[in-house]
């Protein structure tokens, strides 16, 4: 097979998190009763007419600006029309001429090596309701119609179908952390679509471009890619060419199946929608939709390896953004951040797990966890100890003092006591020190457990193991 | 029976205040002279049995308004919650709304009563009110003629007295071309003035719902009820102000602006002498009176066509069968169903303005037609405007000719368009406009002027017209078309 120059777009469909629809007051969500979630605006009926719904502005300014966009201060809505079942008023309410933001990237790693992919624009649109299909009749559920989506558009700068799958993870990532969407692509709130061509040379001008519809997941579309890459690849060597067209990708098949070829090209009639005055943007209005974004997770991870927690822990504790949210209450103090990650992501992530609940639904309050994490950086509290106490801690207003009264924790901590609790573990097990002195490692470990077993885990671990080895060197 | 609805809104409050009818009374009589003008063919929908109970309920009330237990007819593409609206149209022939229009809350607020939905053009589109999927109105000056349109029925209702207001709606004239034809008092307000929601989309961007009343004082009172800021209308305003309030003030000094083009050679000789006969009035009372240019005023037909045929072919995308209104049975598929539903439930003028529609919006045709007409509007309205810095406000006749038989026009499309290029240009400049009868042409027929304000500058257009209408003192009652075949 010849290597071709893969040439790749995506556009994204997104929905954003608002409370309502764009145009209606209906609620936005998601699992409810079929058509629970209309009214007359969204049923399209006769005499209505939309408003807009301003968080959505705002929400998509949000996009705009971690998209990197610029973002366009006057701007209109359109008309696309076209006759389907899904779209109410047979035409969809879109940005077509002003997209909200313009000339944005993503930035990407790839191999070490960083990568900007551009972003042509992001516009804002209404989506469409959803159908389903039973045997002779379909059925439609109008609860998304209406549902605010932005559109992010790629300029084909995509090489590879694994810049592709690395660009939405990273888009995903972004537009979750920022509280723009769910970006759930199994349930829709994110949907792709992926352009594909390959030409010979590079001076070529551009393939034709088939288009692969609605990829149900991430790393299908890398599949789907990389399939239709290789089905384009054999027909040109083949001498066949092939017309512009929409396919879809199905994963049973792995491969792309045909849908329609594109005829020319869809008139949509586009013409500015008059029921939506010009929406003009002020400073102001940008300005404090940028400051509500949280903080966004390159920034994180940066903070926090530079608190000495590892690139692994780093991207686990932003892969839970409450638990990364939660320590960032500590970002300007000298909180031990390597202990605080580890105790959020162990032994607090358990409980939280196992009770199903959020760390802002526990009693840890932040001088609590601050008070926690330091008892264990100097060993006041043993794991052990915190094992027994944690469940008191996560759900009982006492302080960690009054808790470890409570429980009677007191710590060997004189070193006099432990001496001898040393030496008799030494004289008990002879064989571990000869075994120790011939250096193995394992028999050091075995030792310092037999003194936690001793002292039922109420010992200093690092003051038992500085006395052991001091014992054992003697 | 009684004759208290040929008596003024005023003197009407005065006797429920005073206990002496109440509002059943009111629409017992309006049912009464609905029945006696039957031929008409105002109505598409009656609302008696409601209309009954809500007069009832109203008689132990406070009277809070000067419309209070009034009957209104509402124009047939204003949604009214559980009252059948069709527009006219076979699409909507049993379409049963769950929802009130805004203004439809307004007038039930102010204590009127709904009688009934007048007739119309289908989807407001025609001139004359014979576009009607329910048949057409016949003019209570002479039943032989039009009564205009689109807004016919509602005018038709006013002129014969069978309700003292109606509401219609104005794209390119539909409430000031059959007001003119039927001698009655309608008045397009600003664009933005009155909310659209609930009003049946015909063009987004000129509609407007507007008042049709006997004299120009109750014109004023019904703009107080229904104007205002909508929340579920972007483009309407906010505008809290009384519009009756320079009624019966001094004109003297008025600056008033004649187009050119309002008394071009199209415009029938007797509706110019009467207009001129106003001018006269003016002038003797200190106002005065120039003729002046507007730009493009005399290509605002060509340009409404562009605009309200491009937005009225998407606005009425809607109707395909699926959600409400007529469905073809049994379509072999989605296509079918589309092209049948809409083959079927839609009449030819409407049919036709949507395909003229659809090839105005498509590919490049949308840039060099759409585009352009609206880039002309803007120069268009900002010639308007640049009148209204020097001049109080723009008058000219409303129409080109008084009403004509039924049956005319039907057929020729271009020329059904050729009626309202006198009302157009005031919907393209999203201007406020009124008609007001000045006069009878030789057969005793309604011939009427309009009178074009400034943007939200109703209260002038009211100062002025009440003055024409008092001078003039016209006995607008219709005498009975029968004494004139």
């Amino acid at each position: 097979m010849t290597k071709y120059i893969e040439t790749i777009g995506i556009e994204v469909h997104v929905e954003l998190k608002t409370n309502t629809k764009i145009f209606s007051s209906s609620k936005n969500g998601y699992g409810q009763m079929a058509n629970s979630l209309t009214n007359v605006i969204d049923l399209g009926y006769p005499g209505t007419l939309p408003t807009i719904n301003m968080e959505v502005i705002n929400t998509a300014i949000k996009a705009a600006h971690v998209l990197n966009c610029k973002i366009r201060k006057t701007q209109h809505f359109d008309r696309k029309n076209y006759f389907y079942p899904d779209n109410p008023k047979n035409y969809q309410i879109t940005e077509a001429r002003t997209p909200i933001g313009y000339d944005g990237y993503v930035e990407i790693e790839i191999d070490g090596e960083k990568k900007k992919i551009e972003i042509e624009e992001i516009h804002i649109e209404e989506d469409t309701c959803k159908s389903a299909h039973r045997g002779k009749v379909s059925l439609l559920d109008f609860n998304r119609a209406g549902v605010p989506l932005i559109e992010i558009v790629t300029k084909p700068c995509i090489s590879t179908s694994l810049e592709a799958k690395l660009y939405l993870e990273k888009l995903r990532e972004l537009l979750f952390y920022s509280d723009i969407s769910d970006c759930k692509m199994e349930e829709g709130s994110m949907r792709a679509d992926a352009n594909v061509s390959i030409r010979k040379n590079i001076t070529d001008p551009f393939g034709v471009k088939c288009e692969i519809k609605n990829i149900g997941s991430i790393s299908n579309v890398k599949l789907a890619i990389e399939c239709e890459i290789k089905r384009q690849s054999n027909l040109l060597d083949k001498g066949e060419s092939f017309k512009e067209q929409t396919r879809r990708f199905d994963d049973k098949l792995g491969d792309t199946v045909l849908m329609r070829v594109k005829e020319t090209g869809n008139d949509y009639r586009y013409f500015p929608e008059p029921d939506i005055p010009y929406i003009v943007l002020t400073d102001e209005v940008i300005n404090s939709a940028i400051k509500s974004l949280p903080m966004l997770p390159d920034e994180r991870r940066e903070i926090y390896i530079s608190k000495g927690v590892s690139l692994v822990n780093a991207n686990k504790l932003i892969a839970n953004r409450d638990l990364s949210d939660y320590l960032n209450n500590f970002i300007d103090t000298d909180l031990n951040f390597k202990e605080a990650t580890n105790l959020l992501l162990g032994d607090i992530s358990a409980y939280l797990n196992r009770e199903e609940k959020n760390i802002n639904d526990t009693k840890l309050t932040i001088e609590k966890f601050s008070d926690l994490v330091n008892k264990i950086s100097d060993n006041t509290l043993t794991s052990k100890n915190l094992k027994d106490i944690l469940d008191k801690i996560l759900e009982e207003d006492k302080t960690i003092d009054e808790i470890i009264k409570e429980c009677g924790i007191s710590n060997i901590t004189d070193s006099n006591m432990l001496n001898d609790i040393v030496l008799k573990i030494i004289s008990e097990n002879p064989d571990s020190v000869t075994d120790y002195k011939n250096g193995k490692d394992r028999a050091l470990k075995y030792l310092m457990g037999q003194i936690m077993k001793e002292t039922k885990g109420s010992a200093n671990p690092k003051l038992v193991s500085d006395i052991l080895i001091q014992e054992l060197n003697k | 029976m009684s004759k208290y609805l040929d008596l003024d809104l005023v003197e009407i409050n005065k006797l429920l205040k005073k206990k002496e009818i109440t509002p059943t009374d009111l629409v017992l009589e309006c049912f009464d002279r609905i029945e006696k003008n039957k031929d008409l063919n105002c109505f598409i929908t009656l609302n008696k049995e409601e209309a009954l109970k809500r007069a009832k309920e109203l008689e132990d009330k406070e009277i809070t308004s000067l419309t209070y237990g009034i009957p209104i007819a509402i124009k047939d593409n204003i949604v009214t919650k559980d009252l059948r609206t069709t527009a006219a149209s076979k699409m909507l022939e049993n379409f049963i709304p769950i929802y009130d229009a805004d203004v439809i809350k307004k007038i039930n607020d102010s204590g009127m009563i709904i009688v009934g939905k007048a007739n119309m053009d289908e989807f407001a589109m025609g001139s004359s009110t014979q576009t009607s999927y329910f048949g057409h109105t016949k003019n209570p000056w002479n039943k032989k003629l039009v009564p205009g349109g689109s807004s016919g029925g509602s005018a038709a209702v006013v002129s014969a007295r069978i309700t003292p207001i109606a509401l219609g709606s104005d794209t390119g004239g539909s409430i000031r071309q059959p007001s003119s034809f039927c001698g009655i008092v309608g008045l397009k307000p600003t664009y933005g003035r009155v909310s659209r929601y609930g009003l049946i989309a015909f063009a987004s961007s000129l509609d407007q719902i507007g008042p049709m009343t006997r004299n120009v004082y109750e014109n004023a009172v019904v703009l107080n009820t229904i104007c205002g800021k909508s929340k579920n209308d972007l483009t309407s305003f906010d505008t809290s102000e009384d519009f009756t309030r320079l009624i019966g003030e001094d004109i003297s000094g008025m600056k008033i602006a004649i187009p050119n083009f309002y008394v071009n050679d199209a415009i029938d000789m007797e509706i110019k002498n009467k207009l001129n006969d106003v001018v006269q009035i003016l002038k003797s009372k200190n106002c005065t009176v120039d003729y002046v240019d507007i730009d493009y005023i005399d290509k605002a037909v060509p340009l409404y066509q562009i605009i309200a045929m491009g937005e009225a072919s998407s606005n009425l995308a809607r109707f395909d069968g699926i959600r409400y209104g007529y469905s073809y049975e049994n379509p072999k598929n989605i296509d079918d169903l589309y092209l049948k539903t809409r083959r079927f439930g839609f009449g030819n003028e409407v049919k036709r303005r949507i395909m003229i529609g659809s090839y105005l919006l498509s590919g490049e045709n949308a840039t060099t037609y759409y585009n352009k007409a609206m880039a002309i509007r803007n120069k268009m309205r900002n010639s308007f405007l640049n009148v209204f810095k020097k001049y109080d406000l723009i008058i000219g006749p409303t129409a080109t000719t008084k009403a004509y038989p039924l049956g005319c026009d039907l057929d020729d499309a271009v020329k059904a368009f050729m009626d309202d290029i006198l009302t157009i240009p005031v919907n393209m400049a999203g201007l406020p406009g009124m008609n007001l009868p000045i006069g009878f042409s030789i057969d005793h027929l309604p011939i009427g002027m309009q009178i074009i304000g400034a943007p939200f500058d109703e209260a002038k257009i009211y100062k002025l017209g009440s003055f024409i209408e008092k001078e003039l003192n016209l006995d607008l009652t219709p005498s009975g078309g029968d004494n004139n075949d």
